[in-house]
């Protein structure tokens, strides 16, 4: 056990991996010899030489199409996008090729691909720099999405994502990377299992990713008021743990669902479609959505007005309790 | 804290080594980003070293007239393990302020 901020979560998981198979690959803009705009794959590249850990040129859609042809030949890429903004040019080659080989192929050929990619606001970075792509990616089926939210998940996720044959979009919540947390290095984690984050019974708050510390605070806030709130992470929108999710629901009546990522079709619309088909006699009241407002990312000076916060949180847990 | 060993990057085509013309910084320095760290002079210029970390100067591993091949430590910082990437800041942690209040019917 070790106390390890994101990034060096991260880094810990892909040079474990990067030991156990020799297979394991790591490349994408900057990893290498800069070791990743934000350090996640500091030092790599000497560890492990060029040959495996290696820079690409500005050009997505090559990062991607290069892990297919890599993935096909016997390797396991791991690829950086080096943010959310600059993961649209890979679509074509995600949605057209990487999603649909074991398809195509009718299982014979599985691409045990990992994209990494820096997500969300927070960071008061420029354009391009705080999107939350999920629903893109859960929108495309053939893909896993794994969506993190702190150290310790961050690390047993990435090695899950990197062993699972099947490719995997590894959501990392940028404004998290410095957080610092107990990593268990000898724990590998599951794909597919959401979890409870803080106990509670007069509703439940629902996140992924960095909405789930904002959830966090915001139950305790809710607490020094009396009332006690349930939070789950969902850690993997694809596949989404839905008996978690429900069974927590069910538990309390109450459901908010928190995301960074605009409110029409995110993927708060899924887990409130998902709850209303599986526990709508034991609902309470309706399944409300805290989220980022319909409007591109905006600039860095008003992302604390765009994000969730937890006057936004509490004022939907109130309604929740109202209804 | 972790420490950051600073190597001689290739500062041109080829090049295997670079002699330090001087420091700019001593040990136990605070340095910011792409402070000036000092100059070396190779076979084909004289080329100024900015900082690639923000930190503390541990160690300076070379003296003015010394020829440092490409690749061997340079300098060593002393860094936080919290360095803002290439974009964006560091998200501050303090406990978010909030004006509203829950209240729960009873009845």
């Amino acid at each position: 056990m070790a106390q390890l901020t994101l990034v060096q979560a991260l880094n810990e998981a892909l040079r474990h991996e990067l030991r156990e198979d020799p297979r394991t690959l790591v490349f994408g803009e900057d990893v290498g010899r800069l070791g990743g705009v934000f350090r996640v794959t500091d030092g790599l590249q000497e560890e492990f030489g060029e040959r495996r850990v290696f820079d690409t040129p500005l050009a997505e859609s090559a990062i991607v199409g290069s892990a297919i042809g890599l993935a096909l030949a016997g390797w396991r890429p791991v690829c950086e996008i080096q943010f959310d903004g600059f993961s649209y040019p890979a679509l074509d080659q995600v949605i057209t090729n990487l999603a649909k080989y074991r398809g195509r192929t009718r299982g014979r050929a599985a691409l045990p691909v990992t994209i990494r990619i820096p997500s969300g606001g927070g960071i008061g970075g420029p354009e391009h720099h705080g999107e939350s792509p999920e629903t893109y990616y859960a929108h495309t089926a053939g893909l896993k999405v794994v969506a993190p939210s702190g150290p310790a998940e961050g690390y047993q996720l990435l090695r899950a994502a990197i062993r699972d044959p099947d490719p995997v979009i590894f959501l990392e919540p940028k404004s998290r990377y410095w957080t610092k947390e107990e990593v268990d290095a000898a724990a590998a984690g599951r794909l597919g299992q959401a979890r409870i984050v803080r106990e509670g019974t007069h509703a439940t708050l629902i996140a992924w990713g960095a909405m789930t510390a904002r959830c966090l605070q915001a139950a305790e806030a809710a607490a020094e008021d009396g009332v006690e709130l349930e939070v789950v992470d969902c850690r993997s929108l694809v596949p989404l743990d839905v008996d978690t999710l429900s069974a927590s629901v069910r538990k309390t009546g109450r459901a908010v669902v928190v995301h960074e990522a605009p409110l029409t079709a995110g993927f708060g619309a899924e887990i409130s479609a998902r709850l209303m088909e599986t526990i709508f006699r034991d609902l309470k009241a309706p399944v409300l959505r805290v989220t980022g407002y319909d409007i591109p990312y905006p600039a860095a000076a008003v992302e604390a007005a765009y994000l969730p916060d937890l006057d936004r949180i509490l004022t939907a847990v109130q309604k929740v309790l109202d209804y | 804290m972790t420490e950051f060993v600073f190597r001689l990057p290739d500062l041109a085509e080829g090049l295997e080594d670079a002699e330090i013309v001087e420091w700019r910084v001593k040990e136990g320095d605070r340095v910011e980003l792409n402070q000036l760290l000092g100059e070396v002079q190779t076979s084909k210029a004289a080329v100024e070293i900015p900082s690639p970390r923000r930190g503390l100067v541990k160690t300076l591993h070379a003296l003015p007239g010394d020829l440092v091949r490409v690749g061997e430590p340079l300098v060593t910082f002393e860094v936080e393990d919290s360095q803002p990437g290439v974009v964006g800041r560091v998200p501050q942690e303090a406990k978010p302020a909030r004006r509203v209040h829950l209240r729960i019917r009873r009845d």
